[in-house]
């Protein structure tokens, strides 16, 4: 089937994400974190700052007088929200990429892993527990581990998945694990552990499908980001979107039924507004 | 995979080690004897398979066997049961053994030791003058390969990753290359034995703790009352069974009643059935 050593190591040869995105990663999960450093930092990017300014200078600032420089862009836009704009920029080309093994066309990875980013920005708001910062990169970077796992998917290995899902009612998830040994959410911790990402992105993206498992709040959020993804990008195709939530991860997380129900619009309303910032075709 | 192959396997399978592979799980010996037929450089599982049925008994027989089991495992596996174990059970029998300073521990289906490790470490950072009484750690497991990693106590990045918490890698493992090497000290405490649950066990001392988690599932009803009459057996007056969490003595074995920790069920002689270890 397939060979998991050699499965771990190639998941460690994966292009790495840019130093100053790691280096952003950091910054994003402390909440303590200097204006200047990210000033600092994001301004050696000529790439991120030109997209930084025109962000801060889009539709939603328009009253606004324009802004010339990264450091009046994160007065305007917030530093989080700037941190959070460059993470995604140095994960974009990696996530854009398709995956044929999931069913992913091109873009499509990139656009869930948005909606989760933001959904995570709405649990900051909405949630009544204390959000981690980490959050929003768990959340972004939650599927990192299909990308790798796609590869070495065969039609064989697919075909026993299918036949797994069939026969027994599991979900691809414990398909995997049953036949794999391992699933996307560990390989893509295994990833965000490479990258020398913050422990808890590797906690929340490691455990974003049974976020019991890591004990941690940070994994019940990514659990929620991708559950209200999901349903976000159902509405954007048009599609019937009935999805099951943990009663488990809503009771930890202080949310009801009415709270949830609430969240999905707001978050996708969101979605709306930022997702071209976010470059999403 | 022909029908006869997979009638061939699963009888074999069943008779061995009475697992129980329905009609339908044809999907499954073929992917698990894919990866074994690769490694033991046959080209094909059907190939692997003509070699069993020209070969019977061969050494190819017992690694069939260790590829059909489910050596799914993880550091404190449900969590609530490790809560159980530190909140209720142990003081319990730690106030009940005092005076004998004695505790008798196994651990069936061990595997690949995660389950055996986690209680050691639960000991150690909680119950530390367990480790200076007469302490046996029973870990008994069927499949060769998976004891013999639970032996060297050495996991991959990705098996450290699935429940073990920073603090407590940090605690009680040292890295060795790519590798997570558990400490020595408690590794050595552990008696890992090879065991085949449906056929004869090893000797066992009188226990005060058994661990049977996720086992039970993969055996047919008979098989399951059989074992836990052996375990009832075993036990002390007082001692416990933990089972799974989808796995329960009702209706399979009256001589146990059910008593709840907190999130986790466990399973104690009862008094009147006068058939535990005395």
């Amino acid at each position: 089937m397939i060979d998991l050593a050699h499965l771990i190591e190639q998941a460690n040869d994966l292009a790495p994400l840019p130093a100053s995105t790691v280096r952003l990663a950091e910054l994003a999960s402390n909440p303590e974190c200097h204006l200047n450093d990210v000033v600092e930092l994001i301004a050696f990017d000529q790439a991120l700052t030109a997209k930084l300014l025109r962000a801060a200078n889009s539709a939603a600032y328009a009253q606004a007088a324009p802004v010339a420089n990264v450091q009046e862009a994160v007065s305007r836009m917030g530093t989080a929200h700037v941190l959070s704009l460059a993470v995604a920029a140095g994960a974009r080309p990696l996530l854009q990429a398709r995956v044929p093994a999931y069913g992913l066309d091109e873009g499509r990875l990139w656009r869930h892993s948005v909606a989760a980013a933001v959904a995570a920005e709405t649990a900051s708001r909405l949630c009544p527990v204390v959000v981690p910062p980490e959050t929003f990169t768990a959340a972004l970077l939650h599927d990192i581990g299909k990308l790798m796992m796609g590869r070495f998917l065969t039609a064989e290995i697919l075909g026993y998945i299918r036949r797994a899902q069939e026969v027994d009612h599991l979900s691809q998830l414990e398909a995997e694990t049953l036949l794999l040994n391992v699933h996307h959410g560990e390989l893509g911790g295994l990833i965000a552990q490479h990258w020398k990402l913050p422990p808890r992105v590797v906690l929340g993206i490691t455990h974003h499908h049974h976020p019991e498992q890591g004990l941690d709040v940070i994994c019940d959020l990514t659990y929620l980001a991708n559950q209200v993804a999901k349903h976000i990008e159902a509405g954007l195709d048009g599609q019937p979107c009935v999805l099951s939530f943990d009663p488990g991860v809503a009771e930890r997380l202080g949310m009801t039924v009415q709270t949830l129900e609430n969240f999905y619009p707001i978050a996708a309303t969101r979605y709306a507004q930022v997702s071209r910032r976010y470059d999403v075709v | 995979m022909t029908t006869a192959d997979f009638d061939y396997v699963r009888e074999y399978v069943r008779v061995q080690a009475a697992i129980v592979l329905e009609p339908g799980k044809e999907y499954l010996v073929e992917s698990r004897l894919h990866t074994l037929a690769r490694h033991e450089k046959f080209a094909s599982p059907d190939e692997l398979v003509a070699q069993l049925r020209a070969k019977p008994q061969s050494d190819l027989h017992r690694k069939v066997v260790d590829a059909m089991t489910t050596n799914e495992t993880s550091f404190f596996r449900d969590i609530h049961p490790f809560e159980a174990l530190k909140k209720g059970l142990l003081p319990e029998i730690i106030k009940r053994n005092a005076e004998s300073r004695q505790l008798n521990f196994w651990c069936g289906a061990a595997s690949t030791g995660q389950e055996s490790y986690s209680v050691m470490m639960t000991l150690a950072e909680h119950f530390p003058e367990l480790l200076s009484w007469n302490f046996k750690y029973i870990a008994t497991e069927l499949c060769q390969d998976a004891m013999a990693r639970a032996k060297a106590g050495r996991y991959s990045q990705l098996e450290v990753n699935r429940g073990l918490p920073a603090t407590l890698l940090v605690k009680y493992f040292a890295r060795q290359g790519a590798e997570w090497e558990f400490r020595e000290d408690l590794r050595k405490r552990v008696d890992f034995r090879e065991m085949n649950l449906i056929k004869e066990w090893v000797w066992m001392p009188p226990l005060d703790i058994v661990f049977l988690r996720n086992v039970l599932i993969y055996f047919d009803i008979e098989t399951k009352k059989t074992i836990l009459g052996k375990v009832r057996k075993l036990l002390r007056p007082g001692g416990y069974l933990v089972l799974g969490g989808a796995e329960t003595t009702l209706n399979l074995d009256d001589g146990f009643e059910r008593v709840v920790f907190d999130k986790t069920a466990c399973y104690r002689v009862k008094q009147s059935s006068g058939k535990a270890n005395q």
